[in-house]
């Protein structure tokens, strides 16, 4: 799909400034639930979830473009082309 | 601004709201069916049920001058109950001449299974006789990006279906891409924390720009906010955008999607 470069009414600059403390926020909330998983007893250091979160951490701080459309994806179920197929739909 | 919320669910909702929708700008709405939070045991539930839709909240929504829209099925949560699905889908047409009545949804796929499959293609069957718009429902969460790609296929191995006159709805940033590629109209839900904020959406409506896009609240019995609209459109203006692009998507693309429905007509209220 062709995307039109001036959508964006904002620059750079001021995106951040209307929004950094709003991302401030969900960081600081993100990390107290990582304190609170710390504290609690038990381990979920290899629960699925706790992997999902964590990829999805990298996916964060990686240099790559489209970051919400692949964390998305990263926490979805894989679609099989074939599914009609293996449910007798054909 | 006078705006159109393309999907909510009003049965669940207080006549406050009514109230409130319409103070904020709200002029129609349109209420596919869907799950009421239980599974009901029997066809005659559904009967009450659409005559919920098409007879009493078209009269609730009038008191407040807005006008109120419905589609018709049996969702996918209880679509995994195939002989409960096929009375209902058999009952349907004895209500599609009523006058609210835009055609069949929401239906979809909820955790992707056989059944709910076998029944999403029997409602397509529906839509196609009887000449009918449909609004579909994709899954939650986990389950969205599969069950989409899923639907698009069903949709798109059948010639008969009319791309322009089927709205795929709750899309968020892994699945509206395919959908208006492949030439639906897509709906984004402004829904707390299992769907779309109103930042995210208006970050969509940049992305890919307004054409064949909408929002809407989904407002229903769980944790939503029918008021979601105005806060996209609050969104949208701080960010600079001007009030035809927002226009564009909360008013002026519902009202063309809808306008391919006999029954759509924005200037009749029930008396």
């Amino acid at each position: 799909m062709s995307i039109d470069p001036n959508a964006v009414k904002r620059t750079a600059e001021k995106v951040l400034a209307e929004e950094f403390l709003s991302a401030r926020s969900k960081i600081l909330d993100l990390a107290a639930t990582l304190d609170r998983l710390e504290r609690a007893s038990g381990s979920v250091e290899n629960a699925a979830q706790m992997q999902l979160l964590s990829q999805g951490l990298k996916i964060l701080c990686d240099d790559e473009f489209d970051k919400a459309r692949r964390v998305q994806l990263l926490m979805s179920r894989q679609y099989d082309p074939d599914w009609q197929k293996t449910y007798g739909l054909h | 601004m006078d705006y159109i919320d393309p999907h909510i669910h009003m049965v669940s909702r207080t006549t406050d709201d009514y109230e409130t929708l319409a103070r904020m700008g709200c002029v129609a709405m349109s209420e596919p069916a869907f799950w009421a939070g239980f599974d009901r045991g029997s066809v005659e539930s559904f009967r009450d049920y659409f005559r919920q839709l098409t007879e009493f909240e078209p009269k609730r929504a009038a008191q407040f001058g807005i006008r109120h829209f419905t589609w018709l099925c049996i969702n996918a949560k209880e679509a995994e109950n195939v002989s409960l699905s096929r009375e209902v889908i058999a009952m349907i047409p004895m209500f599609l001449s009523a006058k609210n009545v835009l055609g069949i949804g929401e239906i979809g796929l909820n955790k992707n299974t056989k059944n709910e499959s076998t029944i999403f293609l029997e409602h397509l069957e529906l839509a196609v006789q009887y000449d009918q718009q449909i609004l579909i429902h994709t899954p939650h969460l986990e389950d969205k990006f599969q069950g989409t790609r899923m639907i698009l296929d069903m949709l798109m191995g059948d010639s008969r279906i009319n791309r322009s006159r089927v709205l795929v709805d709750h899309v968020e940033e892994h699945t509206i891409e395919a959908v208006l590629e492949n030439g639906f109209w897509a709906g984004m839900t402004l829904y707390p924390v299992t769907k779309c904020t109103p930042q995210r959406a208006a970050d969509m409506i940049e992305k890919y720009g307004p054409e064949r896009l909408m929002a809407n609240s989904a407002g229903d019995w769980g944790p939503s906010k029918p008021t979601a609209i105005p806060d996209l459109i609050m969104e949208l203006k701080r960010r600079g955008h001007s009030r035809e692009l927002i226009r564009r998507v909360v008013y002026d693309n519902p009202r063309q999607f809808f306008s391919q429905s006999k029954n759509f007509d924005l200037a009749a209220l029930p008396g």
